[in-house]
């Protein structure tokens, strides 16, 4: 089989060299503050998520009340997670082989224009016209669908709440259900807007229905599918994708052309390591036991085959992955199987939404994992907005230490100026780092290094605390302000232990 | 349950003749009466408390804001403070999980740093492991909610031992408020550095503790406490916060305990 | 074939591998922590099928448990009580002689006409045809897994991937002795590893979805109805 060449038809060949701002989501992290603003005063907002996470941490506790069987199987899933990143180089090179033995042909790229201008090819290569999509996070990431569509390309979601999503012109609030941002009433006023002929209805088979009747018309007529990869088993050169719907089959199964786009940490080294994954997967994400469908593809249409795809391509994007990789504590990040459990645990993202976020991931993983896609300069916000409860962690079906991770990240942040030449660990380390604060932890230090510094500040502080200020920024807008004690226990203690004394005595 | 709570793994030694008293920085400047009953508990149980008076804080607050040089001098300043080999009792969930959990990560590079986070008991896990201690209730009937902070709760399993000790006083009746493990909103300086959304947590929290409809609720963490009690003043609602030491006191004294009346 | 000039797609490989490799390169697998599966208590062959069943039917699909021989006659009560009258199957299936008896029973009140998947997809007017103009879909199963109520098809020349997909109502025939306790085991008696097809679905029940404000809604995409005829 010939090797074809992939050469960019548009512009010249980039300079291979990570950008953080190429992703347009590097800006809209950047107004995270002003985003949360936005979105904490949306009563709908609230209301909407309030209701899906509780409905969500419900469903998996259900799933997953024998507490045995889930610890066992959170090891035993953070283990197999563990040794395929261990194994990571070998492992690719493995699915590349067996995929392409396959007939399934593998293509790499390390930025997102890359993954695209691949993606792009591939179907101009055909003539392709349309393309219809099963879900993908990572298309997300790149922005596939804008850069098809500004390539004339159409490109139409057939997941059905990133089809409601696509209609309404936004992005995925969350990254396994899409359109959880939206109650049925504002999907209902969507599609008596956006869809010619229907009669508006808050009915929810209704509304399934058509969003059917409208993408069953696409899937009969595209020219290509594109879908992402829940799993990339090297073993057996396999990929396999989990799904409710039936859409992810059919942009698998009827256009002529599929393409598959993931991450290059989705490699799994054995097919007997699917199982557990799997079963812990759907049960974290949406409290199933299995999803609906679990499709697992090999190859491209054989022959005497009378259906599949003629050609089957796997993108495989780093995108920062890499960057991830290189710190043994940060590549606990790439085990995420993205199930979305810590979202649905998360105090902040149930009341700021998935959109404030401004990154394809929302939520706790989102808050590590952006970092290395869009370099930390623009994500700085985000490791700060936690209050580290831990949620999160507790409930990862990997046991990625998230909280932990979210320390790391602030420290990487606050890091001063690399005056030893060290090597540099992030894009934009430091750049979080503000004179003032660190100025305040070094007085900080001082004072709470040397008790007589402390013990001598303290009583200073408690005998002056009538001059504490009633309003101290942005505490005291919902809350009274602190008030000092009048004596510290420091103090209280020499009292009470010289009244013991008198009293033994 | 995480990785990081052990109670139920860790071993516990018998009731010691003595032990340290870990104030915490907040205890110490804000709210000493619970330092004091806390103290008081302890000896009317017949041991000693030796409180270290170089002790400042674990390090927390810098620890969390990612600035772990200055958060690892100060931890190195207090495990000097503590070099008896007894037990130290720390009267808040968050700072004991700080010392006994994170220092072994911070300050790797301490001979024996492990040995001293061995030492580290949060009040109510002392209590109950330790002392294995039963509680003679003299209070009149109520009704009491309970917050266990986050790090209290996954860090070092206080949410049990916490409720373990209301449960024995016989005349509380313990009410679970909604949302009830869903964290208050403090965060340190998550507080401060993202304070919109902290209020929107600490809402919710007031809303689903008045909500309970309890006389007060009990709490083992000042960071929490100053955080809800600090909103519920702010809506002019009555309800309040009680740190644990406090009321286990109250309540065993059937008299007013020296938290009682103080200025504040 | 090496060629002076990498493609891009080669030169990120190379450049990805590197980066990999320079951190694990040479990484001791031996200090690897053992990886302990949890054990679930084995189920007799009967609670397994019960299991099977309830969990099926827990999903929305329609399990009806029959003789082989009672085939053709359900195939009929199933597409008449619908008002269907035209059945898609695959030629050459192992469920062959069941529809040519369907056919044989075929009176003028009551005709099933059977249509055979034996068309190439690609064609627009056979993408058509398969959208529009197939009410009905049957086919065979590979096996079957009792822990999640779910049914193995590993579609062939004779039976396609779409065959079980695109009809909105989809009959599939499973054999109770197919049927295994859960996917773990499945994999490792039957040794998939060395034998991947082209495709394997595993299908739990017909086609959901609650993206909208969480609430169930069946037939979204693939078949709306799963009817699984079950037998010995």
């Amino acid at each position: 089989m010939t090797v074809q060449q992939h050469v960019p038809k548009q512009n010249s060949p980039k300079e291979n060299k990570y950008d953080p701002n190429e992703s347009k989501y590097a800006k809209s992290a950047s107004e995270f503050r002003a985003n949360v603003s936005r979105d904490l005063s949306n009563d709908e907002l609230k209301s909407n998520f309030r209701g899906a996470m509780d409905y969500l941490m419900d469903k998996r506790k259900v799933a997953l009340s024998n507490e045995d069987e889930l610890e066992t199987l959170r090891e035993q899933c953070k283990l197999i997670k563990q040794r395929c990143l261990l194994k990571l180089p070998t492992l690719l090179e493995q699915l590349e082989q067996n995929l392409e033995a396959n007939g399934i042909r593998v293509h790499w790229a390390e930025t997102i224009t890359q993954a695209n201008e691949i993606i792009t090819t591939l179907i101009q290569d055909k003539n392709g016209k349309t393309v219809v999509k099963g879900k993908s996070m990572v298309s997300e990431e790149t922005s596939l669908n804008d850069y098809l569509e500004d390539r004339d390309i159409e490109c139409l979601e057939s997941d059905m709440g990133e089809y409601i999503v696509q209609l309404a012109h936004e992005h995925p609030s969350h990254i396994i259900m899409p359109a959880i941002h939206q109650n049925k009433k504002q999907v209902a006023d969507l599609f008596a807007d956006k869809i010619e002929g229907f009669k508006h209805t808050t009915d929810v088979d209704a509304l399934i229905g058509e969003g059917r009747r409208v993408l069953r018309e696409k899937f009969c007529h595209a020219d290509v599918g594109i879908t992402g990869v829940n799993f990339a088993v090297a073993e057996t050169g396999t990929l396999c994708l989990v799904e409710n719907e039936g859409n992810g089959r059919m942009c698998t199964t009827v256009p002529d052309l599929h393409i598959a786009i993931t991450g290059i940490e989705k490699v799994v080294e054995f097919l007997d390591d699917v199982p557990p994954l799997l079963s812990l997967l759907t049960r974290s994400a949406t409290g199933q036991i299995i999803s609906t469908y679990f499709n697992m593809i090999s190859s491209p249409r054989k022959n005497g085959e009378k259906d599949g795809p003629k050609e089957v391509h796997l993108v495989l994007l780093d995108n920062g992955r890499s960057q991830a990789f290189a710190d043994e504590e940060m590549r606990q990040t790439l085990q995420c199987i993205r199930c979305g459990a810590c979202m649905n645990h998360c105090p902040v993202y149930t009341r700021i939404g998935g959109h404030a976020y401004g990154t394809v991931y929302p939520g706790p993983i989102g808050k590590i994992v952006s970092p290395h896609m869009l370099g930390l300069e623009a994500t700085n916000s985000l490791p700060t907005a936690s209050s580290l409860c831990g949620a999160c962690g507790e409930v990862c079906p990997v046991k990625i230490p998230i909280p932990k991770l979210l320390l790391r990240l602030r420290s990487e942040s606050n890091k001063p100026a690399n005056t030893d030449g060290h090597k540099q660990i992030m894009k934009g380390e430091g750049s979080g780092r503000k004179k003032v604060e660190a100025s305040i932890w070094f007085v900080w230090q001082l004072m709470h290094k040397h008790a007589f510094i402390y013990n001598s500040s303290m009583w200073f502080a408690t005998r002056l605390r009538k001059l504490m200020p009633a309003k101290i920024g942005v505490w005291t807008s919902v809350r009274s302000a602190p008030k000092l004690a009048p004596k510290t226990l420091h103090e209280r203690v020499k009292a009470h232990q010289a009244q013991t004394k008198k009293q033994q005595s | 349950m995480t990785a990081l709570n052990t109670q139920h793994l860790r071993y516990y030694p018998e009731k010691p003749k003595q032990v340290y008293l870990y104030g915490t920085c907040l205890a110490d400047t804000l709210y000493p009466d619970s330092g004091i009953d806390a103290i008081t508990l302890l000896e009317q149980q017949g041991i000693e408390v030796i409180f270290p008076q170089g002790q400042t804080c674990c390090g927390q607050p810098a620890y969390n804001s990612g600035y772990q040089d200055e958060a690892k001098a100060v931890a190195l300043a207090q495990v000097a403070q503590f070099s008896l080999d007894i037990p130290i009792v720390i009267i808040s969930g968050s700072c004991g999980g700080m010392m006994r959990h994170h220092y072994p990560e911070l300050l790797k590079d301490e001979p024996n740093i492990q040995a001293f986070c061995d030492r580290i008991f949060e009040f109510t896990e002392f209590l109950i492991k330790v002392l294995k201690i039963k509680l003679t209730d003299q209070g009149k009937p109520e009704k009491v909610a309970l917050h266990t902070s986050c790090a209290a709760r996954r860090e070092m399993g206080v949410h049990i031992t916490g409720k373990n000790l209301i449960e024995q006083l016989e005349h509380v009746e313990l009410i679970t408020h909604k949302y009830e493990s869903e964290c208050c909103g403090f965060g340190g300086t998550f507080a401060v550095k993202h304070g919109d959304i902290s209020a929107a947590m600490v809402k919710d929290k007031t809303a689903n503790l008045l909500d309970a409809d309890v006389v007060r609720y009990i709490s083992a963490d000042w960071g929490c406490m100053t955080n809800i009690d600090g909103a519920l003043e702010f809506q002019k609602k009555s309800l309040r916060g009680e740190h644990i030491a406090s009321y286990l006191l109250k309540r065993t004294q059937n008299k007013a305990s020296q938290s009682e009346g103080t200025e504040k | 074939m090496s060629t002076q000039n990498k493609t891009p797609s080669q030169t990120s490989k190379n450049n990805i591998l590197a980066k990999l490799k320079e951190q694990v390169g040479g990484a001791d697998y031996t200090k690897l922590s053992k990886e302990f599966a949890y054990q679930y208590p084995a189920l007799s062959k009967a609670e397994q099928k019960k299991q099977f069943i309830s969990l099926l039917e827990a999903n929305h699909a329609e399990v009806i448990m029959l003789e082989p021989q009672e085939i053709p006659t359900m195939i009929r009560k199933v597409l008449t009580t619908r008002g269907i009258t035209r059945l898609l199957g695959g030629k050459a299936s192992p469920l062959e002689n069941y529809l040519l008896e369907l056919t044989n029973n075929n009176s003028a009140e009551n005709t099933i006409s059977i249509q055979y998947y034996d068309f190439n997809l690609s064609d627009p007017a056979n993408k058509d045809r398969l959208f529009n103009e197939s009410p009905v879909s049957i086919t065979s199963a590979h096996s079957a897994i009792a822990a999640t109520g779910t049914i193995v098809l590993w579609p062939t020349t004779e039976e396609p991937r779409s065959l079980s997909l695109v009809p909105p109502v989809h009959i599939v025939v499973v054999e109770e002795k197919t049927l295994y306790q859960d996917f773990d085991s499945l994999i490792k008696a039957q040794q998939w590893q060395n034998k991947m097809p082209t495709n394997i679905i595993l299908a739990s029940g017909p086609s959901k979805t609650a993206d909208i404000q969480q609430t169930l809604a069946y037939g979204a995409h693939g078949p709306k109805e799963l009817i699984v005829l079950l037998v010995p």
